[in-house]
């Protein structure tokens, strides 16, 4: 108030010195009103248009009695008086407009880079945190100190968690921020002191926010949102990327860890069976058949740490295959050679017609589903019973399948008898096997991309099949 | 008497000692070595018959110790291992085993390939030599020339190159082959004949990507090609 006063005294100073001046001077009535315009110019640029306003009604009435003729006389209804009076206060209203728009651009200009260092200053706070959960932790408690706002509040969709300033905040309640993701755009209640809005990245809801107090302007709110936007999605990238390393890391060590539990398991067992079988050789009657047990038994954990380590190895998802052309015969005699011992005294019937293309397979792998197969036909038919090995070409694939004369599988066994651990209802209680044999068989066709499947006919038998790819190369003799 | 001595390379005590007390019951002698490095240096000094050579070991592992003795010495080399892929078999024969075990063993099976990987001769009646302008072969003093200079074969290699000319001119099954070189237990490890044929190969053929004397007959086997 003092101020303005003030400001308005030094106008009418002003005015006056010049009118004393031009009189002093002895100019003439143009001189002198060109000299008194400027006054109310230069007053009306620096201070404003009241002031400028009143300058001029004493510049007019200077001017007027001091150098309108009759000097010395206020003549009002002289028309010069009106053009004069009508000068200046044209020049001091324009002259305030122009310079009231420059200060208040100049003052907007000055708080939109404040505004812009503040929002760097937060962003360059969140950027530095590692996680998305500590970037928001972050962006709450920077954002009351770098908008002088009261408290600030985020709702993270993605953890369905609430991250708030302090007490302050719960002005807005949970509710209300978790309503405000699906809201399109900002909303600011000036009464509340309230801004919410929601954060999008691409449309897509990472969350919403609300800032409490005095929240800067809307334009502001919805550049900060776009900031911290932008900031957690950068924190979740760099998240799931260390995520994956992670896991992928974590698959090696697995593989790792399965490639030495095999081994670790293995020589033990080594020294066992090199040992029981050296005493088989020259053992007497009543020795040999516990000698026997122990190299069985022997065998049998072998097989059992064989299995479980294959079994994790395909669950995850490590099976290494080596696909090249293979003679579907070889396959199904290198199998059966290796059960040379057990298909004693079993019938056997091949069909593999000549000419059948080789199939497209990890040999190792396609044996070892052949081998299951004759296993499990071995297991679940009569001793002496026939069992029969066919392959053939259907539908641009080769089927191999293996036919025992079982009890056969029921129906509604059927699909399950491919599922780890899953011993058929009236072999429930056999203790032969570890359950994870046709588990394997399973996983070793599927890793192939081939079809795995068994079509019975209980009390007549079952036939087991996989299917394999025709090699596009030559044909098998 | 000795029936030979065996260098046991394994890591693990328990199993060089059940090695150890089995194959001095079948009248072999027995020394031990904990790693490869230990098996490089007691080779010299112990001049075994033949090595059973662990793939998995701390150190330089099986391999490559297998390689590093091939570099200096024809010694049969069994590798054992606990791995059965066909890969684990073809890198331990690509690196100059005559032979692989997988572990857990019968010892029936060991003394077997033993036996094999100790068999130095063929039954009497084969070539003395042969002679061609790029190949000469002395199978008396077991010496090869090939385009004017000294290879050195191993036995197995040499074994084979032998079998394949004493049956020159006629096709030669992948058993047969086996069985005449390894031994009658063999027969179902047609990947060993890849690997030896092809080092044969490298060994006398001026191109072993189109051999000239060691050829393949498709489904077959293998097959000498004489000079006539």
């Amino acid at each position: 108030m003092i101020a303005k006063s003030l400001r308005f005294g030094a106008a009418l100073l002003i005015v006056a010195a010049v009118l004393a001046l031009d009189a002093e001077v002895q100019v003439n009535a143009t001189t002198a009103a060109l000299s008194l315009l400027l006054a109310i110019l230069g007053i009306s640029a620096q201070w404003g248009l009241a002031e400028a306003m009143a300058a001029s009604v004493v510049a007019m009435l200077g001017f007027n009695i001091l150098f309108l003729p009759p000097v010395g006389k206020l003549t009002i209804q002289d028309p010069k008086n009106w053009v004069a009076l009508a000068a200046f206060l044209v020049t001091a209203v324009t002259a305030s407009q122009l310079s009231t728009r420059a200060r208040r651009l100049a003052a907007e200009a000055e708080a939109r880079r404040i505004e812009m260092e503040r929002l760097y200053a937060l962003v360059q706070s969140m950027m530095l945190t590692g996680s998305a959960r500590k970037t928001i932790r972050e962006f709450v408690h920077r954002a009351v100190q770098v908008f002088g706002c009261s408290a600030a509040a985020f709702y993270y969709r993605p953890a369905d968690e609430f991250v708030r300033s302090g007490p302050e905040s719960l002005v807005v309640s949970d509710h209300e921020l978790r309503a405000e993701v699906e809201v399109d755009d900002i909303s600011v209640d000036a009464v509340r002191g309230v801004a919410l809005a929601p954060v999008r990245l691409g449309g897509r809801p990472l969350g919403s926010m609300a800032l409490v107090g005095s929240p800067p302007s809307g334009q502001m709110v919805r550049a900060i949102v776009n900031l911290v936007a932008l900031t957690i999605e950068k924190a979740r990238a760099l998240e799931d990327a260390s995520h994956a390393e992670a896991a992928r890391q974590s698959e090696v060590l697995k593989s790792a860890l399965l490639d030495s539990l095999a081994h670790d398991i293995k020589t033990p067992l080594t020294s066992i069976k090199a040992a029981v079988t050296s005493l088989l050789g020259s053992a007497p009657g009543a020795d040999r058949e516990l000698l026997t047990i122990i190299n069985e038994e022997a065998d049998r954990l072998n097989r059992l740490a064989a299995e479980v380590v294959e079994m994790a190895r395909i669950e995850a998802g490590k099976l290494h295959l080596e696909k090249q052309p293979v003679a579907v015969a070889d396959l199904i005699a290198g199998a059966l050679s290796d059960l040379a011992a057990a298909l004693k005294g079993r019938p056997l019937a091949l069909h593999v017609p000549a000419g059948l293309p080789a199939a497209e397979a990890d040999r190792d792998f396609a044996g070892q589903v052949v081998k299951q197969f004759v296993e499990n036909a071995l297991k679940y038919s009569p001793e002496g019973s026939p069992l029969e090995i066919s392959a053939e070409l259907k539908g641009g694939k080769i089927v191999i399948g293996v036919a025992d004369r079982g009890p056969g599988i029921e129906e509604n066994e059927r699909p399950r008898i491919f599922d780890k651990f899953y011993r058929g209802r009236r072999h429930r209680f056999d203790t032969k096997g570890t359950g994870m044999g046709l588990a394997i068989a399973k996983g070793i066709v599927e890793a192939h991309g081939e079809r795995i499947w068994v079509e019975s006919e209980p009390g007549q038998g079952a036939v087991f099949y996989f299917s394999l790819a025709a090699s596009a190369g030559g044909r098998e003799t | 008497v000795s029936a030979g001595k065996i260098l046991v390379v394994d890591d693990d005590p328990q199993i060089r000692r059940v090695m150890k007390a089995t194959l001095v019951g079948h009248s072999y002698e027995v020394v031990e070595a904990r790693t490869g490095e230990d098996a490089l240096e007691a080779l010299p000094r112990e001049q075994p018959n033949l090595i059973l050579l662990d793939m998995n070991m701390p150190g330089m592992g099986g391999l490559e110790t297998c390689r590093a003795i091939r570099a200096g010495s024809d010694t049969p080399v069994i590798i054992l291992s606990v791995r059965n892929t066909e890969k684990d078999k073809v890198a331990a024969l690509d690196a100059g085993a005559d032979d692989y075990v997988t572990k857990p063993f019968g010892i029936e099976e060991l003394l077997a390939r033993i036996r094999a990987a100790l068999r130095r001769s063929l039954p009497e009646g084969g070539p003395r030599a042969f002679q061609s302008p790029g190949l000469d072969v002395d199978f008396e003093t077991r010496r090869v020339r090939a385009h004017g200079e000294d290879v050195r074969l191993t036995p197995k290699e040499f074994e084979l190159l032998r079998y394949l000319v004493a049956h020159a001119g006629k096709p030669v099954t992948h058993r047969e082959l086996l069985q005449a070189v390894w031994g009658p237990d063999y027969g179902d490890e047609p990947e060993y004949l890849r690997v030896f044929i092809n080092q044969v190969r490298k060994k006398i053929e001026v191109n072993p990507a189109k051999p000239k004397y060691v050829v393949t007959v498709p489904w077959v086997g293998y097959q000498f090609v004489g000079p006539e």
